[in-house]
């Protein structure tokens, strides 16, 4: 196997890492104690030599992201920690929380520090309970030791820390969504301009990041922007935790250095595709990102810029890969029933469109397809992605319009059942209850 | 123009269309299109509510933009490049599948709408999409004839979620009674049961509603819009002014709607003036002329009448006559009656809350109107109460009642009839035949409603407005500045020479200094600010907030 | 008339309401309070919340039809969650449901006669890594075939452990003892 650089997932198998003492024994907490006696705009400086970009899914780059926000507005400044991982195929942050929460608790006061905020949220996904739990104590621990509350180390810097819960709304991922939903809202996404950096959460400038985003602060303040631009390449650099699951011998979470090869990465740290079947396709970014078929990732790269090129992208890194055996428009509908079950309902498009395609999809599924489907679901497609209030719309339009590209015949052959009135039996990716949605 | 005040707007000059167009920067790009004559189709977006730009058929292009923009939430800048529907086949085809989307689960029953002929869904898919939709799924079945209210029904499957009623509620009422649940295309409004949509200005979410899915309770099902008239007119139920479209049909007030006026009632009405159209006009009409309380011929009552005697005279005035007729009657009181005691029947009243948005407390339309003719002044309310008191005492000799509502509420107050039977001359214009002051007096002309005339008003903020008949008048009656023309040729005077209301209002825009130069047009369009025509005469208000004109 | 719930529930909302810059951010800890305290969210629910956070009701009833994890009816005292999208499903979540849905014999959302069991499929609770998987009450069980699902479905119905964890409560901390721990690396 090859050696990767160990940024995030050092400590995560020690037993006793989410416990304060023993994150402690490790290290954590050391480097905020010397953050907190540099001036914070240098710690944004540090940050932008890195070079890391947002590990949620739009990699947009943090310390550009932090400068934004600005200073001396006579507003507080807020930091909010997305940890509302609801993407399908991710679960990374899910593994940060459970077992090295101080890290992430120390992350997360070196970018409050850096933006000179006082206040600061860990917004969790409601499924996460033990997570939850984990991370509650984790703060509670850190405020009984004085790291978190009132003159943290000694300095002047006062600094609170609050987990809020979710409770089952996949678009409260998105940013602005999920400060309204912090707001005791729905979670529906706001219009922008304005941004969360001048007018976020309670209309004050705010910060949000994802948890791995953060957990990665202390290793770059501890060793420098260099030297966490030196890992990875160039427009990509760092580590990438990525969540592996599907049609492979070993899903889990790996933490890779960012430019690693996607085939190696299947066939070594996956372990290869179960049962010694042919592999078919990889959903390399989470749900919302294009499909990439098997001849397609011979030669891709996993980090940004090659992901984007290949076509598709890396996104929050939730791979998921697809067997020889899968069909594939079981797999769409399954993810069109997700969009659509998801869609906030605020903008026509998106709540219209997804229930459109979704309804769609299910015809073609149980034989019921017509020819002019697939040409109207591209149609659709087309008129939701660009036209709807927040990205939502047009990124899960990614992954049909690739699918029914790449995998052109599947459908075709449903379709053509159903014309010819000889659906064939099969088995079923997707339950569809009666009149249910 | 002078008199704007010291800030200079910034303005940014851009394209729309091709068009060279200056707007003030901040603005957004609907508003430079609107201001430049070019229209820009919209759902969720208003004025004067929040934008959540959640409709989504207001996109146009932006020149370097990576996709299509919002014109409700995007602002102008200098040198931008827009090309709306009219320019863009990408616009053309995004708007055409906005209104696609918006109809597949929507029920298509036009036929049986009370929005049907004047419903943005049916203008805008005529206008930009007109193609018949390629949906042959199931359509989600939602709520049907769901009261919100009392006066508010709402079909869940017509509703296209713009929100609008939510943010009335929200940022307008901040009563905040209706709310969306579920999420996707199972999204619904509703309110909750202990909290019903139930407050002074509930009925303006119909107006505000695009669609059909909020319907007036009391006026659903009533007729097809297009065989009613509508007239745009003004509300006379107290001194806000707001601007209304009025339908009628066959005599009777089938609908009443906002008018958009941002300098007076935005686009919002209250639930009082909206459903209470129909009390000016009394149910038992005065016709005919009556002496004693038999009908009498015209000449015969009008002699009788003009026995009234100068200094002994008490004129009370209805409030809510048009600003000529006030000028009409002043001139009788100068010519005639001098040394009348004249008073204006100027009540105010507490408000609530959510009423002090838009209602003004008095119910005196056009108050400010017989300010403005110089017949009354000072504390109005004093004085209507110390000549309704005089009367009750029985020492008024001479009456003169103009308009139905110069005395309040009489069937209630018997002293003052007795009041009234006292008085050897006594003479009202007035419209109500079922009342007892009309039973009272000895002479009885018949007079009109303010929904039966056309004429000026001046609303509680110094806005000169123009209201328009919104019902037909009935044979025999006549607008009481003819009556009072009649009634003061008898006396030996002529108050004026003009044949109709229209004629009338021209000749006292003319004949009014401060107003020369303004144009009937120029008042009907959104009203003419009399503070900054007079802003070097007037002087600051008595008690009641009246100004003083000199 | 206003509602009251107990003393505790109360006292945990002040706690909540104390943590935020603003008190109406603690609304959605409110109706998990609420929730924990009613069994469901009805109109009891609705009319604390509203108060005790100065929403209107409409607003409350909002957030419990928008986020999954509320539920306006009773669930059974077990609600069984089963992770239906993708990368469960290709690793066969919908044995999982079949499975469940010929035990209990009921529809999604629907608690059994004796009130013990509900189950409904939900979408992606983020483990992946370990699919398929349910989640029962706060619970997660990984790495799940249908023989596996029914192995502790059994010893639930038999052992009735307190798997109504409370998250507020922090009860959950180390697991649940002999039960499959989360092993997601």
């Amino acid at each position: 196997m090859t050696a990767h650089h160990s940024i995030l997932l050092k400590n995560i198998r020690q037993p006793d890492q989410h416990t304060l003492a023993g994150a402690e024994s490790r290290g954590a907490y050391s480097t905020i104690k010397k953050a907190l006696q540099i001036d914070p705009l240098k710690v944004i400086e540090e940050v932008k030599t890195s070079g890391i970009r947002g590990r949620g899914g739009a990699g947009f780059p943090t310390g550009m992201k932090w400068s934004f926000v600005p200073r001396n507005s006579g507003k507080p400044v807020y930091l909010i920690n997305n940890a509302d991982e609801s993407e399908p195929g991710t679960f990374k942050d899910r593994l940060l929380l459970e077992n090295d929460p101080h890290l992430i608790i120390e992350g997360m006061l070196i970018a409050a520090w850096a933006l000179q905020s006082n206040w600061s949220c860990i917004y969790i996904r409601g499924e996460y309970g033990y997570p939850f739990s984990r991370a509650k104590k984790a703060i509670e621990e850190a405020y009984a030791k004085g790291y978190l509350g009132k003159n943290i180390f000694g300095s002047n810097f006062n600094h609170d820390m609050v987990i809020h819960r979710g409770a089952g709304a996949y678009i409260c991922g998105e940013e602005s969504a999920l400060m309204e939903s912090l707001e005791g809202k729905k979670g529906q996404p706001r219009m922008k301009p304005p941004f969360p950096a001048v007018s976020g959460l309670y209309q004050c400038p705010t910060v949000i990041n994802n948890v791995e985003t953060l957990a990665n602060m202390p290793f770059i303040i501890e060793n420098g922007g260099k030297a966490f631009l030196s890992i990875g390449v160039e427009k990509s650099s760092g580590t990438k935790l990525v969540s592996a699951s599907g049609h492979i011998n070993k899903p889990g979470v790996y933490e890779i250095d960012m430019g690693y090869p996607m085939k190696r990465f299947i066939e070594e740290e996956c372990g290869g595709i179960w049962q010694g079947r042919k592999l078919k396709a990889v959903i390399p970014g989470g749900s919302s990102v294009n499909i990439m078929t098997a001849p397609e990732i011979e030669k891709v790269n996993m980090d940004y810029e090659s992901l984007r090129l290949a076509g598709s992208s890396l996104g929050c890194a939730g791979f998921m890969v697809l067997d020889e055996t899968t069909d594939m428009v079981e797999a769409v509908l399954n993810l069109a029933h997700f969009y659509a079950h998801e869609s906030c309902g605020q903008c026509t498009p998106c709540r219209e469109g997804g229930h459109w395609i979704e309804k769609i999809f299910t015809r073609i599924s149980r034989g019921q397809g017509l020819p002019g489907d697939i040409p109207l679901i591209e149609n659709v497609c087309a008129q939701i992605g660009g036209h709807t209030i927040c990205a939502f719309g047009d990124t899960m339009i990614l992954p049909y319009l690739s699918i029914i590209k790449k995998f052109p015949e599947e459908f075709k052959e449903r379709i053509g059942e159903a014309i010819r009135g000889q659906v064939k039996p099969r088995e079923y990716l997707n339950v569809v209850y009666d009149g249910a949605h | 123009m002078s008199g704007t005040n010291g800030t200079q707007t910034e303005l940014v000059t851009l394209t729309i269309d091709g068009k060279v167009v200056r707007a003030a920067k901040g603005s957004t790009i609907i508003q430079a299109a609107t201001a430049a004559g070019i229209e820009v189709p919209f759902y969720c977006y208003h004025p004067h509510l929040s934008i959540p730009a959640n409709c989504r058929i207001c996109q146009v292009k932006v020149k370097n933009a990576p996709k299509l923009m919002v014109a409700c939430h995007t602002q102008v800048a200098e040198g931008m490049e827009v090309n709306t529907h009219h320019t863009s086949p990408e616009v053309q085809a995004a708007q055409a599948a906005t209104l696609e989307f918006i109809l597949i689960n929507h029920p298509l029953d036009c036929t049986v709408c009370d929005q049907a002929g004047h419903c943005k869904l049916q203008d805008y898919h005529f206008e930009y999409n007109a193609k018949p939709s390629r949906f042959i799924e199931n359509k989600v079945h939602k709520v049907k004839a769901e009261p919100l209210g009392p006066t508010v029904m709402l079909d869940g499957e017509r509703c296209i979620m713009c929100t609008r009623c939510i943010r009335f509620c929200d940022e307008i009422t901040e009563t905040s009674e209706i709310g969306m649940l579920n999420r996707g295309d199972r999204s619904v409004i509703t309110v909750n049961p202990k909290k019903p949509l139930d407050n002074a200005l509930s009925g303006t979410v119909v107006d505000l509603c695009p669609v059909g899915a909020l319907t007036h309770a009391k006026w659903r099902f009533n007729t097809r819009i297009w065989f009613t008239k509508q007239t745009d007119s003004i509300c006379p139920g107290c001194s806000t002014g707001c601007n209304v479209k009025v339908a009628e049909r066959d005599g009777e007030i089938v609908q009443v709607k906002a008018r958009l006026n941002d300098k007076v009632n935005k686009e919002w009405l209250c639930d009082e003036g909206r459903y209470g159209f129909m009390r000016f006009l009394p149910k038992h009409r005065i016709v005919t002329p009556h002496i004693g309380g038999k009908a009498a011929e015209l000449n015969a009552a009008l002699l009788e009448a003009s026995k009234l005697k100068g200094q002994a005279a008490l004129v009370l005035v209805s409030p809510d006559l048009t600003l000529e007729e006030f000028s009409v009657l002043k001139n009788l009181v100068d010519k005639t009656l001098k040394g009348a005691q004249v008073a204006l029947a100027y009540r105010e009243r507490p408000l609530s809350k959510v009423e002090k948005i838009l209602v003004s407390p008095d119910y005196a339309a056009n108050f400010r109107g017989a300010e403005f003719a110089g017949l009354v002044s000072g504390n109005l309310e004093e004085s209507y109460a110390a000549a309704l008191q005089k009367l009750r005492s029985g020492a008024v000799q001479q009456l003169l009642l103009v308009g139905e509502r110069s005395i309040p509420l009489p069937d209630q107050d018997p002293a003052l009839i007795e009041g009234i039977k006292k008085a050897a001359v006594s003479v009202g214009i007035l419209t109500d035949a079922g009342s007892a002051v009309a039973g009272a007096l000895k002479v009885v002309l018949p007079g009109r409603s303010i929904l039966e005339k056309s004429g000026l008003l001046v609303n509680r903020n110094l806005r000169l407005q123009y209201t328009d008949r919104v019902v037909p008048f009935p044979d025999g009656s006549e607008p009481e500045w003819r009556m009072l023309g009649r009634l003061a040729e008898k006396m030996g005077a002529k108050l004026t020479s003009a044949e109709d209301e229209r004629a009338l209002t021209l000749s006292y825009l003319s004949a009014t200094k401060q107003l020369s130069g303004v144009t009937i047009r120029q008042i009907k369009a959104d009203g003419v600010c009399l503070k900054s025509l007079n802003a070097a005469t007037s002087t600051a208000g008595s008690q009641t907030g009246a100004a003083q004109w000199s | 008339m206003s509602i009251k719930l107990s003393d505790k529930a109360e006292a945990r909302l002040k706690e909540k309401i104390a943590l935020y810059p603003d008190p109406k951010s603690a609304a959605m800890w409110a109706l998990y309070i609420a929730q924990e305290e009613l069994g469901r969210l009805d109109d009891r629910a609705v009319e604390w919340t509203a108060e005790r956070l100065n929403l209107s009701p409409v607003n409350v009833q909002e957030l419990i039809t928008f986020y999954t994890m509320y539920h306006k009816e009773q669930l059974g005292k077990y609600h069984v969650q089963i992770c239906r999208t993708l990368s469960c499903a290709v690793r066969g979540s919908t044995k999982l449901t079949e499975c469940v849905r010929k035990r209990f014999g009921t529809k999604p959302g629907q608690p059994s006669a004796d009130g013990m069991w509900s189950y409904e499929e939900v979408e992606c609770l983020g483990s992946c890594g370990t699919a398929p998987m349910c989640q029962i009450n706060d619970h997660f069980f990984e790495n799940l075939t249908p023989q596996k699902l029914t192995e502790i479905l059994d010893r639930i119905e038999k052992e009735k452990p307190d798997l109504k964890l409370s998250t507020i409560d922090d009860r959950m901390g180390e697991g649940l003892k002999g039960y499959p721990k989360s092993q997601i690396i």
